[in-house]
């Protein structure tokens, strides 16, 4: 498996089955293949912290859910994860595609690409970085694990030593 | 129309349903009711999201979802609109109690004072069942049909604002668990 298709196979073996995204061409790779997949039920969202509360929606109805985002769109539902997820003890797993890393040409991406871990530790949520396929499925399959385990939101960072980039 | 007693209305027509309601007053009111009705969501912080959770909620059950937003809460979120009416929900039920203002807040104008139209972001949105109601019996009418009709509906209630019950003593971490409890 590559690492898009470890991915969506740690999602399924968790049981998760809404996503709710904004698109990101550095991990379309692996949404579109969710979408292909009957298995989810892919939401585009217009925003991130849409994202944030749609998936949140469905896991208060019973369905384990998880979105899709760069880090762009992580400083855009910073309110929707303090005030809902943590308050609300929402596992939510949030995949991140970290900008400002290796390869980046655009200025823009680099203060929110660099600031995204820092600004998850403040928060006190857990985040954990992939940048190889090293034990892929062991280290996300396990980070899903804890998530329901602790029911607090945790985010996936993922770099483009892991997806391969191609930044737009 | 006042928000307390149309939400009495909407609670004695939705039987069982799952309700999410908008932070502040809505949420308030709604525990007010019915504090020991768990199929209530109180919305707490996260303002904007209460249609967007109430869609994630409806996209995960059978069941009719009945969202109570409000309009300063959904102008903050109106994208929601959009992706309501690209995934058309036919079992999602959002009202919006328009009071024109952010109530909360000194009670500053909204842009619903000055000519936005809800009802008609939502049809342009292509959310096939809308309504604007400017009383309690057009809203339980609306409601009713929304109950027995496929969506997704979008239903504005003009309201006119009453002053505040005592803020409803929820414990966020406790709806969510007794919310989700009723889905098992």
């Amino acid at each position: 498996m590559n690492w898009a298709e470890t991915i969506v196979q740690s999602l399924k073996d968790s049981e998760i089955s809404l996503i709710a995204f904004v698109p990101d061409i550095s991990i379309h790779q692996v949404t579109q293949l969710l979408e292909e997949d009957d298995y989810f039920h892919v939401v585009a969202a217009t925003r991130e912290e849409e994202a944030i509360g749609i998936a949140s929606g469905a896991y208060a109805a019973g369905r384990r859910a998880a979105v899709f985002m760069q880090s762009s769109g992580f400083g855009n539902c910073i309110n929707a994860i303090a005030s809902l997820c943590i308050p609300y003890r929402i596992p939510l797993p949030m995949f991140i595609n970290l900008r400002g890393e290796v390869d980046e040409f655009n200025l823009a991406q680099v203060t929110m690409g660099r600031t995204t871990r820092p600004i998850l530790d403040v928060l006190g949520i857990p985040h954990y970085t992939y940048d190889s396929d090293d034990r892929l499925y062991r280290r996300i399959s396990g980070t899903l694990t804890l998530c329901y385990a602790s029911r607090q939101p945790l985010a996936l960072c993922m770099t483009p030593l892991l997806h391969g980039g191609k930044m737009a | 129309m006042h928000r307390l007693s149309a939400t009495k209305m909407l609670l004695e027509n939705a039987g069982d349903l799952p309700i999410v309601a908008n932070l502040g007053p809505t949420s308030d009111e709604l525990w007010h009711i019915a504090p020991e009705r768990h199929r209530n969501f109180y919305g707490y912080g996260s303002m904007g999201l209460c249609s967007s959770m109430a869609l994630g909620m409806a996209l995960s059950t059978g069941e009719k979802v009945v969202s109570l937003d409000g309009d300063g809460s959904l102008l903050m979120n109106m994208g929601t609109l959009a992706t309501i009416g690209r995934e058309q929900p036919r079992n999602l039920i959002v009202i919006v109690y328009d009071n024109e203002m952010w109530g909360q807040t000194g009670a500053q104008p909204t842009h619903t004072a000055f000519g936005t139209d809800l009802e008609q972001v939502g049809r342009s949105c292509n959310i096939p069942k809308t309504a604007t109601v400017a009383d309690e019996e057009a809203l339980a009418m609306v409601f009713r049909q929304a109950l027995d009709e496929d969506g997704p509906w979008l239903i504005v209630a003009k309201i006119e604002e009453r002053e505040y019950l005592p803020v409803a003593p929820v414990e966020p971490e406790m709806t969510l668990y007794n919310f989700r409890k009723t889905f098992e």
